[in-house]
């Protein structure tokens, strides 16, 4: 490079500084919000979601309400979809309306994303949800999200294929074993299962229902147990059976996991009551060959939840009132909830957490891909053993990527200790009190 | 591109001096002057006015963002504040073990991809400009394809081919006795280096072979007519005169090497056990900023890997015009 002149400074430093001042006016503008309803005009809501059977909902509401209308956005579920609607709200261009997951409720409230709803919504969650669904939405004395469904946690199976290997269902998690052992050893292809390690989601849930508890407050402070006693029998237990090769460890959601399955080298799998809507459009050659258990427990009836949507209103949000109007009909209404499961490409098959809603949805879900089994019935009951007393933490995301990156090295329970630690430095570097 | 690569006899053009003689006497010269310098502003403001936008301004954002820590107390549900934490993200990035452990991992990557890439491609270059005419356009041609395709696209072609259960390849290899896991601990770095090399092999050999093009073919026939072979041609005279060549890729090689995101993002994604989610500083930074949401420690670490960036092009841009004084 030949030396610059010092006239080529001058003019460089005079463009730079005229190219700053034309952004700083480009930014200043248009700043002017307003209320539409206070005009006549319908309120426009922009609605955020992953879940399935999302478009046939929204063009219900659509359709039967004329002063509020639903702008509907599908969005990526998992990290990259809370990603999407955090960068969002510090953006200032959130949604009014979004799907939050319980498991996510805690950190979207406590970082600030979540518009208080106690106001709006409080009653209708008091009065018509289960206490515990209420306490998986309220902290702080505040109602965060309006919980929509339940996700019992059941087994999958091939009909044909364990009349086949002559297993029956298992109920328990020993019998889970020795069936594992029953399959392998008649056919070296084909597991009874698998267990993916990169879905924490599904390890938290088989820690709720053996008793574990993650997260719990005390006072004004958090109490952390990622790796507590009932999480390591868990463990142990699925670190024993990867290491005696009785199940597979395909990726969570991966084609090879889907491929395993529909050429019958998997032949059951760990779901809950939403894992249905998929296999139709996913498996639908299958049709008929697949059946619903309860999932095996420890010894007595008990299940966590694997999953679960709630809805909540974005901070920014200037609809709060109409925003929470859409979601009680989401949650509560009956022909919200139907219009769900009409979705002809992606039908949903989510348990309501409104006792009340079970049958319609129960009503209005088809049965035919299950040879006519009910599978409402039997997530309701499942639904009924839920242990109480879980509690999502407000580091959640952090703490399963830190379960996920441990456990794909070495192993579920060296993976719930990692996931331990950061559970307690998350809450401590963001300066949240921590008890234990 | 093609100019500052050919070595011209005569003096190189941007050192000729100005032709001062202007018709008019000097008032005339001043107001021509201050023309031509009118001129240069208007030329030159847009491109200003651009860097100011898409770099000096983000940057400067980062640089605001990264001293500032976002705090809550008790259970959190009271709200978060920003408290102003000076370099309280840089320290707070620099002792994270995982931050320190993607240097790491980058620097082993480069070692190895950087040499195979760039050796890979020089090779490439001088077959192909030593072969048939004919053959030359379509060697050119077949080795760049792989580049046209998107890198995103590519790292789920080849993920496809690492997984087993999908893979062909695999499945090749199990139907001929063998096994091999391209995620496992000690290979999923080839897996990584294979995929990179991949797409961007093709690519400079283009440049690569574009710059041999710029040889003066006198000197090349004069080493032949002095007795050295077509290897002793290629190594000792061909690949000296395209040094510049070789400088400018390995720089942009570097930047973009330790860059690295795509391919351990999706290679995570799919469970390899040694790639964790912070594997790269960008990973690191992309799961400060959106996993945890901690937007000033993102920042911070996306600074700390710029200065790497800068450091880095300052060292190879010094040892380059070493080697090319030599050369």
């Amino acid at each position: 490079m030949t030396r610059t002149s010092r006239s080529f400074r001058t003019l460089a430093v005079t463009a730079a500084a005229t190219a700053l001042g034309l952004l700083a006016t480009a930014c200043g503008g248009g700043d002017g919000a307003t209320d539409a309803a206070s005009d006549g005009k319908p309120v426009t809501l922009d609605y955020w979601t992953w879940t399935l059977g999302a478009k046939s909902t929204v063009d219900a509401f659509n359709r039967t309400h004329k002063d509020i209308k639903i702008r509907f956005t599908e969005i990526p579920s998992g990290t990259e979809g809370y990603s999407k609607l955090a960068n969002a709200v510090k953006a200032g261009n959130a949604p009014d309306v979004a799907t939050i997951e319980y498991q996510m409720v805690p950190e979207f409230a406590s970082q600030g994303n979540l518009l208080d709803l106690t106001r709006y919504a409080g009653d209708t969650v008091r009065t018509k949800f289960p206490k515990s669904v209420q306490s998986l939405v309220t902290f702080g004395g505040r109602t965060w999200t309006v919980p929509y469904d339940l996700a019992p946690q059941l087994l999958y199976y091939r009909t044909d294929l364990f009349k086949k290997y002559g297993i029956t269902v298992p109920t328990t998690w020993d019998e889970f074993r020795k069936a594992a052992e029953k399959v392998k050893k008649q056919d070296g292809g084909v597991r009874l299962a698998s267990l993916p390690k990169n879905d924490p989601a599904l390890l938290a849930a088989l820690s709720w229902q053996a008793g574990g508890k993650w997260f719990g407050t005390e006072g004004d402070a958090w109490k952390t147990g990622v790796d507590d006693t009932p999480t390591k029998k868990v463990t142990a237990y699925w670190d024993g059976l990867v290491k005696d090769g009785l199940v597979q460890t395909f990726t969570g959601y991966s084609p090879e996991e889907t491929k395993a399955r529909a050429q019958g080298k998997t032949i059951a799998f760990l779901g809950a009551s939403w894992s249905a809507g998929g296999m139709k459009t996913a498996l639908p050659d299958l049709k008929g060959k697949w059946a619903v258990a309860p999932l095996p427990h420890w010894g007595t009836a008990a299940s966590g939840n694997y999953g679960g949507t709630s809805y909540g209103v974005l901070k920014g949000s200037e609809h709060a009132e109409a925003a929470t109007e859409f979601i009680t009909w989401l949650t509560t209404n009956k022909a919200g909830v139907e219009a769900r499961l009409a979705d002809l490409e992606s039908p949903s098959s989510a348990l309501p957490a409104d006792p009340d809603m079970r049958k319609v949805a129960a009503a209005e879900f088809d049965t035919g891909y299950f040879d006519g089994q009910d599978l409402y019935g039997l997530a309701s009951r499942q639904a009924d053993t839920i242990v109480p007393g879980w509690t999502w933490g407000p580091d959640q995301m952090d703490v399963y990527t830190a379960i996920q990156d441990t456990t794909a090295k070495s192993g579920f329970t060296a993976g719930v200790e990692a996931g331990e630690r950061k559970a307690e430095s998350g809450i401590t570097d963001r300066g949240l009190k921590l008890a234990n | 591109m093609a100019a500052p690569l050919a070595r011209t006899a005569g003096p190189p053009a941007g050192r000729r001096t100005p032709d001062r003689r202007v018709p008019g006497g000097p008032g005339a010269a001043t107001r021509a002057a201050r023309g031509r310098r009118r001129a240069a502003a208007v030329l030159i403001t847009p491109f200003f006015a651009l860097f100011a936008v898409v770099m000096i301004a983000p940057i400067g954002y980062a640089l605001w963002m990264s001293l500032f820590q976002e705090r809550s107390s008790g259970l959190g549900f009271g709200g978060t504040r920003r408290v102003f934490a000076g370099l309280g993200n840089y320290t707070a990035a620099l002792s994270d073990a995982g931050f320190r452990a993607s240097f790491a991992h980058i620097a082993l990557y480069c070692a190895l991809y950087i040499p195979v890439m760039t050796g890979g491609s020089l090779a490439l270059a001088l077959l192909v400009d030593s072969a048939l005419a004919r053959a030359k356009r379509f060697f050119q041609l077949a080795l760049f394809l792989p580049h046209a395709i998107p890198g995103l696209i590519a790292s789920i072609i080849w993920i496809y081919l690492y997984t087993p259960g999908l893979s062909p390849v695999l499945d090749g290899i199990q139907a001929a006795g063998g096994s091999w896991d391209f995620y496992a601990g000690d290979h999923v770095l080839l897996s990584l280096v294979n995929l990179s090399a991949w797409q961007w092999t093709g690519y400079n050999m283009v440049i690569f072979y574009a710059a041999l093009q710029a040889v003066p073919r006198e000197v090349i026939e004069a080493a032949v007519v002095d007795g050295a072979g077509a290897l002793r041609t290629a190594i000792q005279i061909k690949v000296p005169m395209i040094a510049s060549a070789v400088v400018m890729t390995v720089l942009f090689t570097c930047v973009g090497a330790i860059q690295i995101f795509t391919e351990p993002k999706l290679l995570n994604q799919r469970g390899a056990p040694s790639i964790d989610t912070a594997w790269s500083p960008t990973l690191f930074i992309w799961k400060a900023g959106f996993v945890q949401h901690d937007y000033g420690l993102a920042a911070a670490a996306s600074l700390l890997l710029a200065a790497l960036g800068i450091a880095l092009s300052f060292l190879v841009t010094r040892l380059g015009n070493r080697w090319k004084a030599a050369a």
